[in-house]
């Protein structure tokens, strides 16, 4: 028996050596692509506390992941249970070196609390597990990458938590000395012994049965380890310093491209080595969950655009390219990727993905920079966007309008200009929509009106206003967007408004977040906001009656991008009369409309069109009308409701406003 | 007297009429003209070029006969001749086929290119085109050995001169290692090309059913004019992409454009509003089309556009405008 235990404790050290020793060198590879990554990126370490409640909550409280109420429920046990069975792992690994070795005997008293919470925490995990299993054999979501990978975790999980339960079963009828005064705490493995009838084995059965409950145990556990680098379980890992080190806001400016450096080579991602090592970092995060596929509006309407498979196919290449050099790694879009341009192009940046995913990748981090390498170092874009940058480029708007006539929507209504009136406090930047579309107009006037009826000083920019670039930057033209940016923040500066209120929530995001890249800026308000403000300080005192069933589509851009879902709620609420009836799908789940990321010029050619599926869904409501706050969104849920033939009115949050409240 | 090669584009074997416009300019210049032929039609549109004042055909061939559209093929063959026959100035279109091959002869020859030209006075080398949406006028004036100029279509106005024409053959022996082409796509469509009608009549979401469009093509051939369509009538099947009108299709500046049944979105608007004149028939009176068009008819459409066809049938005759 003991040259038994002698050679157990050779395999085990040797075993312990091999697995750790192998777990250590992949994850230092990993750690050390990351390090070789040709973007920078500094490491955000600031506002530290924020960061460590985000670590309690996310991490160990599983906040983010339990938004999907049954798998995340499911991942909360195994969880728990996991790290609930480490301490033991760890006991019975030294035990294997040092026969006899147990932690009970450093601190009997939390030993046995441990072994209590342990045996129960263990048993959740087959419970998540069973849920797992039923989730992948019978329900099989869509979204759910569904293959041996995943197949292979449950095992080993499954197999780890069924061992720890044999060995403490067998160990209870072995009676051996650590235990006698512990059994009773082991409130699972006690009653498992007792109906597994171990008290009639002889002693020699039993530890042949604590042995090889052991030995399996412990060699899933190894084998587990060094599985985990290479596979998705990589998030175990990865997992946590992507959720502290994510950005702690949600509103996020577009990189910005330094195009005055003459050094600089290449614009935008190409190559998967011109990644920084967060962007890696968010790769090896990825557990393939698919939340974001679920969300994500392209991929629910058959583009060939997953924000999953983008993340996985980068992550792909990453590790297959790892071994090349600058020269002979290959673009990222190339013949016989995965990721394609049409996979580029199919995203309307309407965050979902980022605004679903539980570890916080950034996705559209990718896509848009992957863009703006095809734009900016190959021109490769689709031709129809030609146009638009063409127009954006000599005309500051996408439509050709000549950029004097940007005021003539105006006329009549007695709106002055920035130029005749220097001093206003609130810039009106009307935007392109609000300038030259006719709907957009209407919905300019219902603005200026309800400025008036508020009493308040403001001026547009008019000929000198013009596109924020947000079009031109979300197609990838940084260069022209950066033109667009600088002309306009230099007028903008040049008046020093207090505030600047938009009408159209990509103004808004743009000036809001990614003119101060720029240089300081005022404050920047969109007018679901700022109306709501001025009804909740009685500045505007909406007085009409609106018998009118109404539904409420949120602009991605003021939802996902900037948190703000209360504000048109607010406004509707102070309307009498006005009944809201909600969509499924709606606030920061709420479905696209399809225009944005500059979709709005560009074809849907692939799959069903995106407005269609927000119109159905509003057509379900049997609400009269639809609510938006964004030209965009306006435009595309028109289209959509005479492609369904239905009556449902589109209006905007101002017109609905401007229609309830009388002049004071 | 300056020799000017007029590079001759054809569409199905058919000499473009805007052809003409190049070659009136440069006849009126009283310079010494030369039709460049590529496609083995030289023969058969010697009578139709010689109506516009063309002395000589050059009938530019390979040992093995015509030669098929290639852009590097061609652009060497123009070099060649232009070289043989002692040709400084190159003037062509500034169509598709232009944009493709006389970038590539400049190339060849080193020599200055100016594209778009709305008129070019030989002589000083001096070409004029538009700027900023129309806005201004560039006056260009370029140095070198040769000059090329691609001149915009219908920028001026044909006007005949007939003459007696000979067509002289031209052999030139073309590399097989240019750029290989694998494969022609041709695009499938109806009628005149929209981007250089002078009429486009175009249907929306109001036509209902592909078939509708029939009623649209009727009233066009008997005007002359190109059917176009709206992103609605695109995306719903009823009309081919290649028929759209709008941002994110054709841009268009014929003298008349009719919308029918069609809202006019800004995306639509945008691409037709160069237009001289907008004429639409809408039931809607407050669709948006109606805040942007010179003449509107509040009236169904598929009243309307018969009784159009009718008329004009009567004022043009049975005779097809050309």
């Amino acid at each position: 028996m003991s040259v038994y235990f002698t050679i157990k404790s050779i395999l085990v050290v040797l075993g312990l050596l091999g697995s750790f020793g192998f777990f250590f060198i992949r994850s230092c590879r990993l750690i050390q692509l990351m390090t070789r990554m040709l973007g920078s990126n500094t490491i955000p370490l600031d506002r530290l506390s924020e960061r460590v409640k985000i670590f309690f909550k996310e991490v160990m409280l599983q906040s983010r992941v339990r938004e999907k109420r049954f798998p995340g429920l499911a991942h909360t046990l195994i969880f728990f249970g996991f790290i609930a069975v480490m301490p033991h792992t760890i006991e019975i690994m030294l035990a294997g070196i040092f026969p006899g070795f147990s932690f009970a005997s450093i601190a009997p008293g939390t030993y046995r609390l441990y072994a209590f919470l342990a045996d129960i925490l263990a048993l959740l995990v087959l419970l998540g597990l069973a849920y797992c299993v039923y989730r992948r054999l019978i329900l099989k979501p869509k979204y759910l990458t569904n293959g041996l990978d995943s197949r292979l975790i449950l095992l080993f999980t499954a197999i780890i938590i069924v061992s720890f339960f044999s060995v403490n079963a067998f160990r209870i009828a072995l009676n051996q000395q650590t235990l006698q005064d512990l059994t009773r705490y082991y409130v699972i493995s006690n009653p498992i012994a007792g109906f597994l009838g171990l008290e009639h084995l002889t002693r020699q059965e039993l530890i042949i049965g604590l042995e090889a409950s052991y030995w399996i145990h412990l060699a899933v556990i190894l084998y587990f380890l060094v599985y985990i680098p290479g596979s998705k379980h990589l998030h175990i890992l990865a997992a946590i310093p992507n959720v502290i080190l994510a950005p702690l806001e949600t509103p996020k400016p577009m990189v910005k491209t330094d195009l005055e450096d003459d050094t600089i080579e290449s614009f935008g991602l190409g190559k998967i080595d011109e990644l920084n090592w967060q962007n890696v970092l968010n790769l090896y995060a990825c557990t393939e969950c698919g939340r974001c596929e679920e969300q994500c509006p392209a991929d629910m309407t058959g583009k060939p655009l997953s924000p999953k498979a983008v993340v996985v196919d980068m992550k792909d290449d990453l590790i297959q390219q790892s071994s090349g050099n600058e020269d002979t790694i290959k673009p990222i879009v190339r013949d016989g990727s995965p990721i394609t341009e049409d996979v580029i192009w199919s995203c309307t940046t309407c965050r979902a993905c980022e605004s679903i995913c539980p570890l916080h990748i950034q996705h559209l981090d990718f896509i848009l920079e992957i863009r703006k390498s095809l734009v900016m170092m190959e021109s490769r874009f689709p031709e129809e966007l030609q146009e638009t940058f063409t127009n954006l480029e000599y005309q500051f708007n996408p439509w050709g309008f000549a950029p004097e006539t940007r005021a003539q929507w105006c006329r009549g209504l007695d709106v002055a200009l920035m130029s005749d009136h220097p001093e206003a406090r609130i810039l009106y930047f009307v935007g392109c929509a609000g300038s030259f579309d006719e709907r957009g107009k209407t919905v300019a006037r219902a603005i200026v009106n309800l400025l008036k009826k508020a009493d308040l000083d403001f001026a547009i920019l008019g000929p000198e206003e013009r596109c924020t670039g947000d079009a031109a930057r979300r197609a990838g033209n940084e260069y022209l967007a950066q033109q667009l940016i600088q002309a306009n923040w230099e007028t903008i500066n040049s008046y020093r408004p207090a505030k600047i209120l938009t009408g159209c929530p990509h103004c808004y995001n743009t000036l809001k977040n990614e003119y101060p890249q720029f240089g300081a800026m005022p404050e920047v308000l969109h007018h679901t906001d700022f109306f709501a403000d001025l009804i909740q300080n009685k500045r505007l005192k909406p007085n009409g009656n609106l018998e009118e069933i109404i539904t409420v589509h949120d602009s991605c851009y003021l939802c996902r991008w900037n948190d703000m879902i209360d504000a048109p709620r607010k406004i509707l609420d102070s309307i009498v009369g006005l009944q809201i009836r909600e969509m499924d799908r709606i606030g920061r789940k709420g479905l696209c409309c399809g225009a944005g990321g500059s979709r709005m010029f560009m074809e849907e050619k692939i799959g069903k069109r995106i407005n269609l599926e927000r119109v159905q869904e509003v057509v379900a409501t049997n609400a009269e009308t639809i609510v938006a706050a964004c030209p965009f969104c306006n435009t595309m849920l028109n289209d959509g409701v005479k492609e369904t033939a239905s009556a449902i009115a589109v209006k905007d949050i101002a017109e609905i406003l401007d229609l309830a409240t009388d002049s004071s | 007297m300056e020799k000017v090669g007029i590079l001759i584009e054809f569409k199905d074997d058919k000499i473009k009429k805007t052809n003409y416009g190049v070659i009136t300019l440069a006849r009126q210049q009283g310079c010494e003209l030369y039709a460049l032929v590529l496609n083995g039609n030289a023969a058969a549109c010697k009578e139709q070029l010689q109506q516009y004042g063309i002395k000589k055909v050059i009938d530019i061939a390979s040992k093995e006969g015509p030669l098929q559209w290639h852009p590097v093929k061609w652009a060497r063959a123009v070099v060649a001749a232009m070289d043989h026959f002692g040709i400084t100035t190159l003037c062509g279109l500034t169509s598709a086929q232009g944009k493709e091959l006389l970038p590539r002869i400049a190339a060849d020859l080193d020599a200055p290119l100016v594209m778009d030209c709305t008129d070019v006075v030989l002589n000083e080398r001096a070409a004029k085109k538009s700027q900023f949406s129309g806005k201004t006028v560039a006056t260009i004036k370029v140095n070198g050995n040769h000059f090329i100029f691609g001149i915009r279509p219908n920028a001026i106005e044909k006007q005949p001169d007939p003459c007696e024409a000979e067509v002289i053959p031209f052999q030139t022996t073309v590399d097989k290692e240019a750029l290989v082409v694998k494969e022609i796509k041709l695009q499938t469509h109806t009628g005149i090309d929209l981007t250089e009608a002078d009429i486009i009549i175009s249907g929306g979401r109001g036509m209902q059913k592909p078939e509708n469009f029939a009623i649209l093509f009727e009233c066009a051939q008997v005007i002359g004019a190109a059917v176009g369509a709206s992103r609605a009538a695109v995306d719903a099947g009823w009309a081919p992409h290649s028929m759209q009108v709008g941002q994110t299709g054709a841009t268009v500046s014929p003298k008349v454009y009719i919308a029918c049944g069609i809202s006019g979105s800004v995306q639509h608007f945008a691409g037709m509003k160069t237009a001289g004149l907008i004429v639409a028939v809408n039931t809607d009176p407050e669709a948006n089309i109606t805040k942007n068009c010179d003449y509107y008819i509040v009236a169904d459409l598929f009243e309307i556009v018969p009784i159009l066809s009718r008329q004009l049938k009567l004022v043009v005759g049975e005779n097809h405008l050309t």
